[in-house]
């Protein structure tokens, strides 16, 4: 019985003893990058989109002679949204395949479990999706946790953005949460909420309800929201289940109650729910009523740069670019950037060579902060409209563009705005 | 006031859905003795059937309830007839796996055939709009939801009581040995039975595709939801699936509204106070 | 003492290959650092905390025949204490040892909660404390942190009351730790299965009345075992926390509940290496599914149900049936 044991274990061991060292002073002939993303479940769309703009960059940068003559290879997994997942993947794709630079993850969760491992590993992680904010607050400026970066928004854009949008708008005065029920939902909420009340002290906040991950069915949460008549309603459950939840309001009436002016949904700019809701809107379900943001928006700004990238996206995938695409592009010519100013693949040259970096990303410039490795750039709000002319999905339109800068909060204190 | 009636009204429509998956599972473990975890993947088939049939062929939407039924009633008989039969003899254990893995199985093929694609259901015309019920609008569609669940409830009343086949179950459930002395054909019945609660699983399901997300993790989230439910009423009694589906629906609504941030905890918290308790159930006889 | 002594050397000679393997693979354990790379090391040591979980449920269920689902409630608990001591400041040693003794104290208070009923109301009460724990978990934020969970957790080193100090930083040194803290651990168990109070337990799996006939309560020695399974996942719990450095309510999801189930069923819920055997096995076959595709799930799933089907007593009973004629 011991002698199974032994002669599996040593057999199943030597399956493993294969392991590449990786040298990361000199450039190899192939640079492996690793991704990770949701690519299952009610949100799997995200990953896929990351897996789509990772290819189209891959494929960019390899038919124009690599980074410094060296081909890149991409492999991406599935996190699951777990951090366990997320963090022996991780360490999979370092220690096992080989990988010089990670991107990726959507979750907060694991964005925040990343962090501490990756100076263990010794190797940039660029996050592509994950917005807490306490990621660069916390995790990289005060607990210097200085290997991660994020190319993409911080939760600034989700509680307030918002906040500045309506607190000149003199009819939102009674306003109510319906919060995904983990970090990121009370967070966006808490910061719309101290925003909003800076700058008006008469708004009121008549209702929260929250909804925790997974959950099925907001008939309840938007039924209690409902019973208090809020002008605006700040919403966070996002996919699939944001999408729901839009139906079931749709349902229930919100939208054609004249008391009720604003749904503000937080990732709602995301493709998955453009094609989701283009039906209704086509239908004028909404009234102009639903307000989103994003990450990046597939029609702003409308320059040549963002087209062609979205051409290319379309003819090659035969689909609009989510900001997961866009921001897994952006990163991945990111670390391409920082390769070629250090000419090597040192961690911590590389470290130095993205912070304070501006790289070109689809939609303009964005500057990666040195303090806390935020990358900063500006995404309008805007409400649903359609117009076949312009796209085949809903899309958001009327956009109001505020500077980066007016709701950002920034080091050291991170004073809100 | 009205909020409160308002508010448990939502939770009898959520209860509905718990019922239908609860009853299917409280029968399986009631004429078979098998606890099926993945009997919440039987709801989730039952989902993506009548998704299926409803969105993409374009059938109307009664003819995709029957579509639904007949899937998950095939996948059921296949479970119970090729894997669960040869297990009955084992300890629970081996069946709790056994199902377990099944969650796997159905989880990771309903993502491989169905991909990637969004379930978004539109509501079918018949039941779009709202009806005032103390002044505020209520979904039609949800009020639906409890008369099918009640109905539901006196088909099986009516089969288990009134009909030779149910007469056959109860004393299949009851007296196993004496059943098959007289000439029972136990093997026959139970997959029968199982096919049984599948199809009550999947009815659960296709009702829920115009107001729920259907992704291929619902499987697992559904059964525990189940679990609370049957554990509350009784492993073994349908009234007491009824009854422990209406007490967690409508408590779980109440939560949402007054005190949202317990609201699970609240729901295993009875469970164990129940088990601790009255570990058979409010309904549940000795087992 | 001389029994002792004597029954020490019959064992020995008796069990004489079986400890030369057992050896060799524990010389195999020590030296693997040599000549494997890091992600080997971090998923040996996976492998260990697994092991000291699926010994945890074996406990209950190989051994007095009752299945829990809620013990990813005591890992948990054990992991979180243990973050938060070492949160806190302190050594390894203090953050082990307080994420064992909280979840030794969890798991006698709900022992005497659990321990009234068997069969499939233990594993249903189990599970609803275990879930109840994940919603306090989730929902605590103050002192859990809620979902985000307990962050940078540091890997203290192991000050051993300042006679020496080891930093454990890099994954080769706190591999040693893991692997030594679960061989300890492992060795006790053994004890502990093969005294009185092991043949109390299995004798309360095969036959509850004959036991209480003899006079033994049995309620008091599922009590004694609720709690040992419990410290024995609290431990798991404890070790896994410096390890990831990161703990998430999702520790104790009764999803996590099932591993080390599937790991105990897969080794052989009867033989004393089963767990050990199980949760290799288990790990590397979902680590390597996992590499070769993102159908991980469906072929875990299928190998499962072969093995449930085929295979009554798990690997282990497989290799009994087929390589040994003696019973262990």
């Amino acid at each position: 019985m011991k002698k199974v044991t032994g002669i599996l274990g040593i057999a199943l061991f030597l399956v493993f003893i294969l392991t590449p060292a990786v040298n990361a002073a000199k450039l190899p002939k192939v640079i492996k990058i690793g991704g990770q993303g949701v690519t299952s479940g009610s949100k799997a769309d995200y990953g896929h989109q990351m897996i789509m703009g990772a290819q189209m960059a891959v494929e960019e940068i390899n038919n124009s002679g690599g980074i410094l003559g060296s081909k890149v290879e991409m492999k991406f997994m599935d996190s699951e949204l777990a951090a366990a997942v997320g963090t022996k993947n991780a360490r999979y794709l370092v220690k096992d395949w080989g990988a010089h630079f990670l991107f990726g993850i959507d979750s907060s969760g694991v964005s925040m479990a990343m962090a501490p491992i990756m100076p263990e590993l010794d190797r940039i992680l660029i996050i592509c999706h994950g917005s807490t904010h306490k990621l660069t607050e916390e995790a990289i400026f005060k607990k210097g946790l200085r290997n991660t970066f994020r190319i993409s928004v911080s939760t600034y854009q989700d509680g307030i953005l918002p906040a500045m949008i309506f607190k000149d708008r003199p009819e939102i005065k009674r306003v109510a949460s319906l919060a995904a029920a983990y970090s990121y939902g009370y967070s966006a909420w808490e910061m719309f909420e101290k925003t909003l009340k800076k700058y008006r002290p008469d708004v009121e906040v008549v209702g929260k309800a929250e909804a925790p991950y997974g959950h099925m069915d907001f008939t309840p949460q938007l039924n209690a929201l409902m019973a208090a008549k809020p002008d605006l309603i700040l919403a966070t459950p996002w996919g699939g289940e944001g999408l729901m939840m839009l139906r079931q309001a749709i349902l229930l009436g919100l939208f054609e109650q004249p008391w009720f002016k604003v749904w503000f949904q937080c990732m709602g700019g995301s493709i998955d729910m453009a094609e989701g809701l283009t039906a209704d809107v086509k239908g004028g379900k909404f009234h102009g009523k639903l307000w989103a943001t994003a990450r990046y928006l597939w029609n702003w700004p409308d320059t040549p740069r963002n087209k062609a990238f979205v051409a290319k996206f379309r003819e090659k995938f035969g689909r609009f670019p989510n900001y997961s695409a866009a921001n897994v592009h952006t990163a991945i010519f990111a670390f391409k950037k920082a390769v070629e100013q250090t000419k090597s693949l040192d961690t911590q040259k590389l470290i130095k060579a993205l912070e304070g970096m501006k790289v070109q990303a689809p939609d303009g410039e964005r500057w990666i902060r040195p303090e806390d490795h935020q990358a900063c750039y500006t995404v309008p709000a805007g409400h649903y409209v359609y117009d076949r002319a312009v796209c085949p999905n809903a899309f958001l339109g009327n956009l109001v563009v505020i500077p980066w800068e007016k709701y950002y909060r920034n080091p050291p204190d991170y004073k809100l705005p | 006031m009205s909020n409160f009636i308002f508010q448990a009204l939502n939770g009898l429509s959520s209860a509905m859905f718990l019922w239908l998956v609860a009853a299917g599972l409280t029968v399986a473990f009631g004429v078979c003795g098998i606890l099926n975890v993945a009997h919440g993947s039987l709801y989730m088939m039952g989902a993506y059937f009548a998704f299926t049939s409803f969105q993409i062929l374009g059938l109307n939407f009664w003819l995709s309830l029957v579509f639904a039924l007949i899937g998950a009633g095939i996948i059921g008989f296949l479970m119970e007839r090729f894997f669960l039969r040869r297990i009955y003899d084992q300890p629970i254990e081996f069946q709790l796996i056994l199902t377990f893995a099944f969650i796997l199985v159905f989880d990771n093929l309903t993502k491989m055939i169905w991909g990637t694609m969004l379930i978004i259901p539109t509501m079918p015309s018949l039941f779009q709009g709202t009806i005032p019920i103390v002044g505020r609008p209520f979904p039609i569609y949800n009020l639906f939801i409890v008369f099918a669940g009640i109905a539901v409830g006196l088909i099986i009343w009516v089969i288990l009581n009134k009909t030779w086949w149910g007469m056959k179950l109860r004393a299949a459930a009851s007296q196993r040995e004496m059943a098959n002395a007289i000439g029972i054909n136990i093997p026959t019945l139970f997959t029968a039975a199982f096919v049984f609660a599948a199809l009550l699983a999947a009815i659960g399901g296709a009702l829920s595709t115009p107001i729920r997300v259907c992704d291929s993790g619902v499987g697992g989230a559904v059964i525990i939801q189940a679990f609370v439910v049957t554990v509350i009423g009784g492993l073994g009694s349908l009234k007491g699936a009824f009854v422990g589906a209406l007490i967690i629906g409508v408590i779980g609504a109440l939560c949402t509204l007054y005190v949202p941030f317990i609201e699970l905890f609240v729901l295993y918290l009875i469970m164990a106070v129940v088990l601790i308790i009255r570990p058979q159930g409010l309904f549940g006889g000795e087992r | 003492m001389t029994g002792l002594k004597d029954t020490l050397a019959l064992s020995i000679k008796r069990h004489r290959s079986q400890l030369c393997w057992l050896g060799a693979f524990i010389i195999f354990l020590f030296i693997l650092p040599l000549f494997s790379g890091d992600y080997i090391l971090y998923m040996v040591m996976r492998m260990a905390i697994l092991c000291l979980l699926s010994y945890s449920v074996n406990l209950l269920l190989g051994n007095t025949g009752l299945l829990s689902f809620g013990q990813a409630g005591f890992y948990a608990c054990g992991a979180y204490a243990c973050g938060k001591v070492l949160l806190a400041g302190t050594s390894l040693l203090p953050g082990i040892i307080i994420g064992v003794a909280v979840a030794a104290i969890v798991a006698i208070i709900l022992a005497f909660f659990c321990v009234r009923h068997t069969a499939i109301y233990f594993a249903m009460i189990t599970l609803a404390f275990g879930m109840m724990i994940f919603s306090l978990a989730e929902k605590w934020v103050t002192f859990t942190g809620g979902d985000d969970g307990l962050i940078g957790i540091p890997r203290a080193s192991l000050n051993f009351f300042y006679i020496f100090n080891i930093k454990m930083n890099t994954i080769p040194a706190y591999y040693y730790f893991v692997i030594v803290a679960t061989l300890i651990a492992i060795y006790f168990i053994y004890r502990i299965l093969h005294s009185p109070l092991g043949l109390i337990f299995q004798g309360i799996r095969d036959s509850e009345t004959r036991v209480s006939f003899v006079g033994i309560s049995v309620r008091k020695s599922r009590l004694i075992c609720f709690t040992i399974a419990g410290i024995y996942a609290g431990l798991g719990g404890a070790l896994f926390a410096p390890l990831e450095q990161t703990i998430t309510p999702s520790t104790s999801h009764w999803i996590t509940s099932a591993d080390p189930i599937i790991a105990t069923l897969l080794g052989g819920m009867y033989s004393f290496s089963g767990p050990i055997v199980g949760s290799v096995v288990y790990f590397l076959l979902k680590d390597i599914i996992v590499r070769l595709t993102m159908n991980w799930m469906l072929i875990l799933g299928t190998i499962i149900i072969i093995l449930v089907l085929a295979f009554r007593g798990g690997v282990m009973g497989a290799f009994h049936a087929y390589l040994s004629p003696r019973l262990k």
